[in-house]
């Protein structure tokens, strides 16, 4: 019955986009010399093909004839609920929608979001790890996955005004920007929170806070449910158009950055004339501007400075060149880049959502083991990153490793280095 | 020495045994023979394998056998391998060989004609029965009643059973009388077929050509006298010690063949250094017969020598078999336009059917309809 | 058993039904494809996604996006990358530049053009041909390739082998007489036709959706060019 209900969403998700590049697979199984959970485990059923492989049987069985003739003479079989748990173990906890493998398939063919689908035909069977359903829940109920709730949150701004004297603006009407944290920054790093803050206040820039959208991460996506997905993301947007804002800016979380800014659109209506935008393009036109001055070289005596770069923010949002330009103010000769880089690099294996199921902690232990790997080589001792969820990650694989590399965010070296 | 031999007659024509002995020698060459032929005949075979033991098998042959009778039908034909026999100028060969057998009829070379013509066959045929060699130019039509192809009121399948029952053996000569030839190609008004496909309780010897190479077609007659059996054949009943070979195998372009350089005109730069005739449509790959090694005009040349793509004449259906100046690599049929364009357009109108019930598809799988139901 | 009329007809009708059913077969697969339904993209672009795009396609041709030892990503299983790369090579020169093949293409299409010297195309196959055998291994034994390998991939494999290996075969000359390879030469090339359609090695098709949706997505998001 649950696999029925997966196979008609599949069914009814799967258009020409889908179905082209499902064609288009010759089955070589490069993606998973790609993919960082395969080649951390070494498990062929982590492969991103093999992921895909629920998606293909139901596009197989239901759009094609030799799909039918398959079924006909017992070569492929009904999609059971077994199955179902199969593919929502592999592809809630094994994989983070990175689409590095995208980077490597031969034919291009876009693995990430292809296991998205996956992700929503497993939602609408309710086949989604409890930890990740109770997060939406959570998120649905209180505004937040990590209970966040109205009081919370200004609580928890007060004491951030009180902690690193900062001004947060709230709910003002009028500012040209709203800037939507996640709550990942608001609970366990409030730094990113002041040092944004301090970044946007010496730029000069009218900017405000939102209740109503004060949280950015959006678990509906990792779930890949589009309903709950749109009912989050219309949070922000009433807050923007509430507001009167211009553009949004995403602070350091990835997912929820593709979510609002790649995909938005394409699930419902997006106000029009607001401009979304990261906070690393932000930052990086500050100080192309010149809008904010920073300390020429002065992460430059403290070892070697790599960059991570977030799936999200990076490959699969654009903002590849803006955190190296800064990276070269800040540390000219000390940053060393990790290889593969930019588009190509390797993802943390805490994202799309792994980081918060229990269950995935292996997996996401031994996807990280590429990332020591090219720690090691490039002889980091600081490690730094545009994005908290990718931070969560190495905070406590760094720990579970026992690393000497330390961790930072990217708008936190920049806030320490500004000049007044 | 039996009277009525061939050396009889020779001798009686002033031949001296020193002489005769020379003859034999030449003769020895035409049977294509440079070693025993792995045929089982009989003992006389032995002597091959001594020195001069092909001499010495001629000699035997021409001192212990009279003149080896024929009768020669032509069919659908253009008396081109009678031609290229009867060209062949003394002393070669092919005339040495010709002096060693009796033409009892032939409608070309015969100055008899009509009844009288029609007599001698029927007399030399009972005359010699079981002892003539039948040899047939020309494609038979034995279908359609019998009308196309008729000699003296009567029709070509009749007149070859007739003649072929008291034969001792029957040799097709020319790619009409093997394979059906030109008459056969497309639309094959008369629905030609070569000897084979009727002579079936006789041994039928193919010796295939357009038209055969004298040498060949004497070879084999001469084979016959001398060891009163067919030579070796291959799977197209045609003699080994002729047809083993392609004229690719052969060919004296072949180095350049393997090293890719190939004439792409007949008069370009590639055609005058003498490069492989391959693109020009040369058929020698898969082409077996002697051209290339007995060749023609008393060894002068044949035709891949002097510039010309092999046309694949010794080989079944040659006319139908790819245009003679079309590659050999390219398919021999191919879809006209409209009829690919036809293929092309029901695969599009099928899929467009099948997108549309999968269309109709994803609507009922709906979330919302799916509440519905 | 006379092979020059199996010749004839693996050259004659059964070659012109095989490329029926090719010609038809991609169309359907084709328009089922095309007709499925394309969602509006209403995504406000970021780069060009034309030109996203046509990288996608430079990058997939020219390959050197991830070759291993830059990228460090085949770093464990080079052989795929390399077997498969070479073996697509060898494909292309010997379908498109050997002189039999033009001759070929010649009489199908009405022109021709230029082939490359016989002794490099010779190479060149015979490495694919050395390719194919790697890949066939390394379908045996890679534990992601035996898990995803059903009867049509090694069905693919063989299709693609035989008419590769019988063309090497007869082009030297080997084992058999001539119009024999020539037969089971073209007998493997029809069936192979017919294959096609109905299997994967069709991806040459999608190939150009999926490096287009690749290369779009990847320019809207001006990640390249
Ligand atoms: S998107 Fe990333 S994590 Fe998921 S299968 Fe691809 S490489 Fe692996
Ligand atoms: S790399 Fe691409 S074509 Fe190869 S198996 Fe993976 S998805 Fe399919
Ligand atoms: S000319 Fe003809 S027979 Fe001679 S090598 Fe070329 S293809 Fe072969």
């Amino acid at each position: 019955m649950q696999a029925q209900t997966a196979v008609n969403t599949f069914v009814h998700e799967t258009g020409g986009w889908v179905a082209s590049q499902l064609e288009a697979c010759t089955r070589c199984g490069m993606c998973a010399e790609a993919c960082h959970f395969y080649q951390g485990t070494g498990n062929p059923e982590l492969a991103p093909v093999w992921k895909v492989e629920l998606l293909k049987r139901a596009y197989e069985q239901r759009f094609t004839i030799i799909g039918k003739l398959k079924l006909a003479t017992g070569i492929d079989h009904h999609v059971t609920d077994d199955n179902l748990l199969h593919w929502s173990k592999i592809v809630y906890e094994a994989c983070t929608l990175c689409n590095k493998c995208s980077m490597v398939c031969p034919m291009g063919i876009q693995l990430g979001p292809l296991i998205h689908e996956v992700r929503t035909g497993l939602s609408a069977a309710g086949m989604v790890p409890a930890d990740l359903m109770s997060a939406v829940h959570k998120q649905e109920a209180e505004g937040s996955p990590l209970g966040v709730t109205d009081s919370v949150y200004d609580d928890r701004l007060e004491f951030f005004e009180d902690e690193y004297e900062i001004k947060l603006p709230v709910d003002k009407k009028g500012a040209d920007t709203l800037v939507v944290f996640s709550s990942i920054e608001i609970m366990k790093y409030p730094g990113n929170i002041a040092a944004i803050a301090k970044i946007l206040n010496a730029a000069g820039e009218n900017w405000t806070l939102s209740h109503a959208g004060r949280e950015v991460v959006n678990f509906a996506f990792f779930e890949g449910d589009n309903e709950e997905t749109v009912l989050f993301l219309k949070r922000i947007f009433d807050a923007a158009k509430d507001l009167g804002v211009k553009r949004i800016v995403v602070t350091e979380c990835g997912h929820a950055y593709d979510a609002i800014r790649w995909t938005a659109a394409n699930l419902m209506d997006v106000p029009e004339g607001v401009e979304i935008t990261h906070i690393a393009h932000l930052l990086g036109e500050l100080v192309r501007t010149g809008r904010i001055k920073l300390k020429e070289g002065m992460y430059d005596n403290g070892g070697t400075i790599t960059f991570h770069d977030a799936c999200k923010i990076q490959r699969r949002g654009g903002h590849i060149q803006e955190p190296r330009d800064v990276l070269h103010v800040l540390a000219p000769k000390s940053f060393k880049e990790m290889i593969p880089n930019r588009a190509e690099a390797i993802c943390c294996g805490g994202g799309g959502g792994v980081i918060a199921i229990k269950e995935a902690d292996p997996y996401r232990y031994a996807a990280f083991e590429l990332k020591v790997d090219q720690l090691k080589k490039v002889g980091a001792s600081t490690v730094v990153m545009g994005c908290s969820n990718c931070r969560l990650q190495f905070d406590d694989c760094v720990q579970h490793f026992n690393l000497d590399v330390k961790v930072a965010g990217l708008s936190q070296m920049v806030a320490d280095a500004l000049i007044e | 020495m039996k009277a009525g031999t061939i050396y009889d007659e020779l001798a009686r024509g002033g031949i001296s045994r020193r002489e005769f002995m020379k003859i034999c020698g030449l003769l020895a060459g035409a049977l294509g023979l440079t070693s025993v032929p792995p045929v089982d005949v009989n003992a006389a075979y032995d002597a091959l394998r001594k020195p001069d033991g092909l001499v010495n098998l001629v000699a035997e042959a021409l001192q212990t056998k009279p003149r080896l009778p024929v009768i020669w039908l032509e069919f659908q034909d253009c008396a081109g391998c009678t031609e290229a026999l009867t060209r062949s100028h003394d002393p070669t060969l092919v005339n040495l060989v010709l002096n060693t057998i009796d033409i009892e009829y032939h409608e070309t070379l015969f100055a008899a004609a009509g009844a009288q013509a029609e007599a001698a066959k029927e007399a030399a045929i009972k005359k010699y029965a079981g002892q003539y060699v039948l040899v047939v130019e020309g494609s038979i039509s034995p279908g359609s009643g019998q009308i196309y192809c008729t000699i003296g009121g009567r029709g070509s399948g009749d007149l070859l059973q007739e003649a072929a029952a008291n034969a001792f053996a029957v040799v097709a000569t020319g790619n009409c009388a093997t394979f059906g030839g030109l008459p056969r190609a497309n639309p094959d008004p008369t629905g030609a077929v070569g000897v084979m496909d009727l002579v079936t309780d006789k041994p039928v010897i193919n010796v295939p050509g357009c038209p055969a190479i004298p040498e060949v077609f004497t070879g084999t007659l001469f084979h016959l006298l001398v060891f009163g059996a067919p030579p070796e054949l291959d799977s197209l009943k045609r003699p080994m010690p002729f047809y083993a070979n392609t004229i690719h195998d052969r060919c004296l372009r072949r180095p350049y063949y393997e090293a890719g350089l190939f004439a792409d005109s007949f008069d370009d730069d590639g055609a005058r250094k003498g490069y492989c005739l391959y693109k020009l449509g040369c058929k020698g790959p898969t082409t077996y017969n002697s051209c290339a090694t007995i060749k023609w005009m008393e060894g002068l040349s044949f035709p891949i020598q002097a510039g010309h793509p092999c046309l694949g004449c010794s080989e079944p259906n040659f006319w139908d078999g790819g245009g003679f100046y079309q590659g050999q690599s390219a398919p021999l049929l191919r879809p006209a336009a409209a009829l690919a364009a036809g293929a092309g357009a029901v695969g599009l109108v099928l899929g467009a059917g099948m997108a549309t019930a999968n269309q109709a598809q994803k609507k009922r799988a709906h979330p919302t309809e799916q509440h519905k139901e | 058993m006379n092979w020059l009329a199996i010749l004839d007809f693996a050259r004659g009708p059964f070659f012109e039904v095989a490329l029926l059913v090719f010609i038809g077969g991609l169309a359907y697969r084709l328009m089922r494809i095309l007709l499925l339904g394309w969602h509006f993209d209403r995504i406000k672009p970021a780069g060009s996604k034309l030109g996203g795009a046509l990288i996608s396609y430079l990058r997939g041709i020219l390959i050197w996006p991830f070759i291993p030892w830059v990228r460090n990503t085949f770093s464990k299983n080079p052989v795929i990358y390399i077997a498969g790369g070479l073996f697509h090579l060898g494909l292309f020169a010997v379908i498109f530049l050997d002189a039999a093949h033009i001759l070929a293409w010649q009489s199908l299409l009405g022109f021709g053009w230029p082939s490359l010297v016989t002794p490099i195309v010779d190479w060149l196959a015979a490495i694919a041909i050395v390719a194919m055998i790697l890949l066939f291994i390394n379908r045996l034994v890679n534990p992601v390739l035996k898990l995803i390998s059903g009867p049509a991939e090694w069905l693919n494999l063989l299709f693609v082998f035989i008419p590769m290996l019988s063309g090497y075969i007869m082009a030297h000359h080997l084992f058999f007489a001539y119009e024999v390879n020539f037969s089971i030469h073209m007998l493997a090339v029809d069936i192979l036709l017919i294959w096609i359609p109905l299997s994967r090695i069709s991806h040459f098709m999608f190939y150009f959706f999926a490096r287009a949706i690749h290369g779009a997505d990847f320019g809207k998001r001006a990640v390249i060019p």
